[in-house]
């Protein structure tokens, strides 16, 4: 993740936002994180080149866009709730964020190559039904066209090879697809877009999921307090946090 | 002669000896008395012949310790009792410093004489730097004529040294200046430009015309990594700044095969590390569509990418024109494809499509053209075949940040120059639209003559200019500029943004634009065998501002730039690009690899579903995280 908001680093941390406030400022002491109000609700927080090198990430160190709060928001809390399930937690299942995939794509994000929001990696040798699987995450907070969207689902689906690699294995005929499923969040401005995508796309769309953003998934409207995220259920991150 | 005054003379002589004797016992006694003001300037001037500098350099130093001075004085007035006694301070201070030094305590005599003797010193460093210079310059210092020229290429080698350990040192040159600019690297020598330890260009003249001339394995590639990856972070600050529209950059390759490819991917990294979000390498990873062309446009870009012959061939390229035409412009839009154009042309689809049109224009151009189409379809069917699918689309110049062009212009010339001629019209065409136009764009386009039998680069320029493009040509040679000397001397005389000259054996051309100085030229009197007096005569003359000689034997990553009159000699600063991304999987044996394997998914084509069974369910899992679907 590019930036986090202080309610949602709470979750992460399974503390109050008074004392996730306290550990940021801790952060930015060391030098390892810059925190600043970007938008509506809490501060955002994002790691520095020194907190980047602390965590041993390669990213450069960027502020988070401001016409992308929203969809940033909208990605950690997906992230948030489906790493507070039980399954994704006895599955050891992991989270390939966009930054990850981009980083290994490089510049090459051309004209045709669509980066999902995340994917979630299913180890295989566990119990879940879908283990050994990838999953493409979208969260999706406006509304495209139905062409678009379903141009983005098919590329998704269809796709073979992993992000970065050879032009020649993007997409190569008779091996397996290397997105099982693609997961939509959509808000409910979106929802009717994706679903009338998913229905123009034939058999690929039984592997397309689509669900409501969870809860706190938006920014709060300019003005207005934000409540903190619901803790119940949050897994307690690790001593470095959730990888970005 | 008379005879008293050939007596006279051994007299005069030795009183000159004499004179002499006395002149230099009294200069050594003054570079005693002044030990200190003589060390430093002693220390300044090695230091500036060693390093090559300036003597405005030292002046530079000098005034730069006036602070201290300041402190000094004001430190001796707050101290003094009188005026009288601020104004001797720098004899009581010279005065201390002997006794402190006579005493052992050289580190507190330093200290006491160093506020007067370090700018005075520096001062007279300069001052003496320059006379030397000087001397050399107008042909007079030296025990022979030849020093002059030995003294510039031991200066030379010393700058060279000075701007390699410049560009060595981590973060000394940074890609944008303070003020923007992009910094090419470390200033070796100037000429008729202000001197700066580094090259800095403005963000302007990169938005007007310039010109690189440079031949294989100069560092050509080098400097222009680094001004594109420099034009698109000054670019990007000035439109997030809310100063300028986004920047575009479009370079055309016009050699092709795997070198342009290796340049391609060094320059995707090198521009993503500036700031660019996407970088598209065309025709392997992305493309462009032609059919978004306006129709006219169209209809002449299409019928220009075929080649006609002179003389009975016109009349063949005019019902070229014809039949095209009339496909492009039929009723119910233009083609929005290959496919599409090529299935429009065939007499009968034509004819069906024009049946229903009241106005018979059409009809009375189909019925003698008819008979053609034909041939005009096997000639296109062609084309298509041999341009690939680089040019069906879909995409367009505004999906990037930065588009690299590669054209086959040494394997495939007739397809690179079809190529070349369609992608300048559609950038002709988007610059020209609304989206376009607020863009600021740079055309690179290298070793363009190779393929511009299509397209006359000097028409190139017209259209540039007209569409308030920035172009940027580059070639091996003055030659390679252009076929005609002509249009080499209109493309270099018009590169208002300055121009750009690495190692080449033929300078002379492009140096002259620099234009000429007035230089002294000395003679000295021979005395003997390897024996030249001080006496001699000066004359001036005009000599070229930039110094063919010295760009003739530039070393790799060293590049003049030529601008108003003036020269900057520059060692160019290398941009580190991000390591390539890795292949996570080998390819399989015997699967083909690089441009001819490069996979187009196809809008709206389902990329061969390899799984047609669902997947298990994992409605649990989701019900848990995000609640159950609703329809």
């Amino acid at each position: 993740m590019y930036g986090v908001q202080l309610d949602q680093l709470a979750a992460v941390l399974g503390v109050g936002e008074s004392r996730a406030r306290a550990v940021t400022a801790s952060w930015r002491r060391a030098r390892y994180a810059e925190s600043a109000r970007l938008g509506p609700g809490g501060p955002w927080i994002w790691l520095t080149r020194a907190g980047m090198a602390a965590c041993g990430l390669p990213f450069p160190a960027t502020t988070p866009a401001l016409s992308r709060l929203a969809h940033l928001r909208a990605v950690a809390a997906v992230r948030l709730a489906l790493e507070a399930t039980s399954g994704y937690r006895a599955a050891g299942a992991f989270w390939r964020s966009e930054r990850r995939l981009r980083v290994r794509v490089g510049g090459r994000v051309g004209l045709r190559e669509h980066i999902p929001d995340g994917e979630v990696h299913w180890p295989d040798g566990t119990q879940a039904g879908w283990a050994g699987e990838c999953w493409a995450v979208e969260a999706e907070l406006t509304r495209k066209t139905v062409a678009r969207t379903a141009t983005i689902m098919r590329e998704i689906l269809s796709r073979t090879g992993d992000y970065g690699c050879p032009a020649a294995q993007v997409r190569v005929p008779g091996q397996p697809p290397r997105h099982a499923r693609a997961l939509y969040l959509c808000s409910p401005a979106a929802r009717t877009v994706v679903a009338r995508a998913r229905n123009t796309i034939g058999a690929l769309g039984a592997r397309v999921e689509i669900r409501d953003l969870p809860p706190g998934a938006d920014l709060p409207p300019p003005g207005l307090p934000r409540a903190g995220l619901s803790r119940a259920g949050l897994p307690r991150a690790g001593p470095s946090g959730p990888q970005p | 002669m008379s005879r008293r005054g050939r007596g006279r003379r051994p007299v005069l002589a030795a009183g000159r000896l004499l004179g002499l004797a006395i002149a230099g016992a009294a200069g050594a006694a003054l570079v005693v008395a002044a030990a200190p003001v003589s060390l430093v300037a002693a220390a300044a001037v090695t230091m500036a012949w060693a390093g090559g500098w300036p003597p405005r350099r030292l002046y530079r130093a000098a005034l730069w310790c006036l602070p201290m001075v300041a402190v000094w004085v004001v430190a001796t007035a707050a101290a003094a009792q009188s005026w009288w006694q601020v104004a001797a301070a720098p004899y009581r201070a010279w005065l201390a410093m002997w006794h402190l030094a006579a005493a052992g305590s050289v580190l507190p005599a330093a200290v006491t004489i160093a506020p007067v003797a370090v700018p005075l010193g520096l001062l007279v460093g300069a001052l003496a730097w320059s006379r030397r210079i000087l001397a050399m310059q107008t042909g007079t210092g030296g025990l022979t004529p030849r020093a002059p020229a030995a003294f510039d290429r031991r200066q030379w080698r010393h700058q060279v040294r000075s701007a390699r350990a410049r560009i060595a040192a981590p973060g000394a040159v940074p890609l944008l200046s303070r003020n923007g600019a992009i910094v090419a690297g470390a200033v070796i020598r100037a000429a008729g430009h202000a001197s700066s330890p580094l090259a800095a260009i403005p963000y302007r003249r990169l938005r007007s015309h310039q010109v690189v001339i440079g031949t294989t394995g100069t560092g050509k590639t080098t400097l222009l990594l680094r001004l594109w990856a420099g034009f698109l972070a000054r670019g990007l600050q000035r439109h997030a700044a809310g100063a300028g529209y986004r920047p575009l950059l479009v370079v055309l390759d016009c050699k092709g095969g795997a070198d342009s490819r290796r340049v391609g991917d060094r320059a995707r990294r090198v521009l993503r590390e500036a700031g660019a979000r996407s970088t598209a390498i065309w025709p392997d990873e992305a493309s462009l569509s032609l059919w978004e062309l306006p129709p006219r446009q169209l209809t002449t870009t299409l019928v220009d990418m075929i080649e006609h012959g002179s003389g009975g061939a016109a009349y063949y390229a005019d019902v070229m024109e014809a039949v095209v035409a009339l496909a492009v412009d039929a009723p119910g839009g233009p083609p929005a494809s290959a496919a599409d154009f090529l299935s429009r042309l065939d007499a009968g689809w034509l004819a069906a499509a024009y049946a229903g049109s009241p106005d018979g224009q059409h009809t009375a151009l189909l019925r003698p053209a008819a008979a053609h189409v034909s041939d005009v379809a096997l000639r296109f069917r062609t084309l298509f075949r041999r341009l690939g699918e680089g040019l069906d689309g879909p995409g367009g110049f505004g999906d990037a940040d930065a588009w690299y062009c590669i054209l086959e212009g040494t394997s495939e010339i007739a397809v690179a120059e079809a190529q070349a001629r369609a992608l300048v019209d559609i950038l002709a065409s988007y610059a020209a639209q609304g989206q376009g136009s607020q863009r600021e764009i740079l055309l690179a386009v290298d070793e363009f003559s190779a393929v511009s039998r299509r397209l006359p680069i000097w028409q190139l320029y017209e259209r540039a200019r007209s569409l308030g493009l920035a172009l940027q040509v580059s070639a091996q040679s003055w030659q390679g500029l252009a076929p005609h000397d002509d249009d080499r001397y209109r493309i270099a005389a018009t590169a208002d943004g300055g121009i750009w000259l690495l190692r080449t054996p033929n300078p002379e051309p492009a140096a002259g634009l620099a234009g000429r100085r007035p230089a002294a030229d000395t003679s000295r009197r021979v005395l003997g065998a390897a024996l030249w007096g001080h006496q001699g005569s000066s004359r001036m003359r005009d000599e070229l501002v930039a110094d063919p000689a010295i760009i003739r034997s530039l070393d790799t990553g060293q590049a003049a730039y030529i601008y108003r009159g003036g020269v900057t000699f520059v060692q160019v600063k290398r941009l580190v690009a991000a390591p390539a991304a890795l292949a996570h999987e080998p390819a399989a044996p015997g699967k083909p690899v690089g441009r001819t394997a490069v996979t187009r998914p196809a809008a709206g084509a389902p990329g061969g579903e390899p799984r047609p069974v669902p997947p298990p369910d994992a409605g649990s899992l989701l019900d848990e995280a995000f609640g159950s679907e609703t329809s």
